[in-house]
C-alpha cells in the first residue's frame, strides 16, 4: 500500500467519527467538576464509617467493662468527640451532595468552594495537631485495657504494658500524622483544581 | 459578546475531531477514550485563557491532546516501546466496538502498534501537517521529524502487509 493511498483511507475517519454537540461537550467540562467533589464524598464517606465503627466498639466495650469507672470515663469521652465527628461527617456530606440544580456551575461550585475552604483552611482546620495524639492515646488505652482482660488500674501498672503502649503511640502517631498529611494534600489539591476551573467560568 | 467559556465551547465543537482521532490512535476501548477525551477537554479548558496565538488553534489542539494522552498512558504506565512487529498484531482488538470501513480499521490497528511518539507523528503526517508544523506540535527537530516519519510509515507499511496477509 502507497502513502497516497493510506492517506486517501485516512481521509474517510471525518465522516464515520461521531461527533458531539456542543450541549454534551459541555456536559462533559461540568462533569469533571462534579467528579472532584465526588472525591470529598468518598472521603467523608470513609469517616462515617470508621465513626461508626469506632463508636460500636466503644460501646460494646463499656457494656463489657460496667465496673472499671475510669475505663468508662475513657471511653465516654472518646464516644462524645467520636459521636462530635460523624455529626459533623453527615452534615458535611448532606452539604456536599445537596444538588440544588437551579443553580448555575459557576454558583455551584462557588457554594462549595466557600464550605471546603472554611474546612481544610480555615480556623479549626489545624486542630487535629493537637487532637491526633490526644485520641490515639485514648484509643490506644481502650484497645489496649480490653483486649488485656484486666482493670484499667491493674494494666496500668504494667511496666510492659506502658512500653506496649508507649510504642504503639509511637507509631499510631507515626503513622496518623503521615495519612493525615496524604488526605489533606489531596484534598488541597482537588480544592485548587476546583478553585481553577471557578476562575474560568 | 461570548463569554470565555462560549467561546471555548464553539471552538471545541469545531475541532472536537482532532481529539476522537488521537484517541482513537491511543486507546483501545470506548471507556478509555472517554475517560481521555474528558481529560483532553478539562486539559484544554485549563489552558485556553492563556493561549496566546488563536491563529494556531488546531496546533494547540493537537499537542494538548497528544500531551494529555501520553501522560494518561504513562501515568498507567502502559507506555510501550515496541519497534518490532508483534506476533499477533491481527488479534490487536483495537476498534472493537466500531463500525468503520474494513480498510480505515486495518490502518488504525496498523498506527495503533507503532510506538507512542511515531504514532503521533503519523497522525499528523496522514493529516497532512507540514514538517515544520509537526516538529513544532511534537517538539522535535524538522530533521528529526523527517528521520522518523520515514521510519514510521515503513513500519506502518509492514504492519499493514501484515494485517492484509493475515485477514
Amino acid at each position: 500500500m502507497e502513502t497516497n493511498d493510506v492517506q486517501n483511507i485516512w481521509k474517510n475517519i471525518d465522516s464515520e467519527i461521531n461527533l458531539k454537540t456542543t450541549d454534551e461537550l459541555h456536559q462533559l467540562l461540568t462533569a469533571k467538576t462534579r467528579k472532584t467533589i465526588n472525591k470529598f464524598l468518598m472521603i467523608i464517606s470513609i469517616d462515617v464509617l470508621v465513626c461508626v465503627g469506632l463508636i460500636a466498639f466503644l460501646l460494646t466495650t463499656m457494656l463489657n467493662r460496667q465496673g472499671d469507672t475510669i475505663y468508662q470515663v475513657n471511653n465516654s469521652i472518646l464516644c462524645i468527640f467520636t459521636l462530635f465527628a460523624l455529626i459533623v461527617s453527615v452534615l458535611s456530606w448532606n452539604k456536599l451532595q445537596n444538588n440544588k440544580y437551579n443553580l448555575s456551575l459557576k454558583d455551584w461550585l462557588e457554594q462549595r468552594i466557600k464550605l471546603l475552604i472554611k474546612w481544610l483552611l480555615g480556623r479549626y482546620s489545624k486542630l487535629y495537631i493537637l487532637l491526633i495524639p490526644v485520641l490515639l492515646v485514648m484509643i490506644n488505652l481502650s484497645i489496649h485495657v480490653y483486649y488485656e482482660r484486666k482493670s484499667f488500674t491493674e494494666v496500668m501498672q504494667y511496666e510492659e504494658s506502658i512500653y506496649g503502649l508507649t510504642v504503639g503511640f509511637i507509631i499510631g502517631l507515626f503513622v496518623s500524622f503521615i495519612a493525615v498529611q496524604k488526605i489533606r494534600r489531596y484534598q488541597l489539591k482537588n480544592l485548587e483544581f476546583l478553585e481553577e476551573i471557578h476562575s474560568h467560568l | 459578546m461570548k463569554s470565555l467559556q462560549e467561546e471555548f465551547l464553539e471552538i471545541l465543537t469545531n475541532y472536537q475531531g482532532i481529539l476522537h482521532k488521537v484517541n482513537l490512535i491511543y486507546f483501545r476501548n470506548k471507556t478509555e477514550r472517554e475517560d481521555n477525551f474528558q481529560e483532553i477537554i478539562y486539559q484544554l479548558w485549563k489552558s485556553y485563557p492563556g493561549l496566546q496565538n488563536k491563529n494556531s488553534i488546531g496546533s494547540w489542539i493537537y499537542a494538548v491532546s497528544i500531551n494529555t494522552s501520553i501522560s494518561k498512558l504513562k501515568k498507567e504506565r502502559r507506555i510501550e516501546y515496541r519497534e518490532k512487529l508483534p506476533e499477533s498484531i491481527d488479534k490487536l482488538d483495537v476498534i472493537e466496538e466500531l463500525t468503520f470501513h474494513e480498510n480505515l480499521r486495518r490502518l488504525i490497528k496498523a498506527i495503533y502498534n507503532l510506538n507512542e511518539i511515531d504514532k503521533s507523528i503519523m497522525l499528523l503526517y496522514l493529516e497532512e501537517k507540514s514538517y515544520d508544523e509537526i516538529a513544532e506540535i511534537i517538539g522535535l527537530s524538522r530533521s528529526n521529524v523527517g528521520v522518523r516519519i520515514n521510519r514510521a510509515k515503513e513500519t506502518l507499511k509492514q504492519n499493514l502487509n501484515h494485517l492484509k496477509n493475515g485477514n
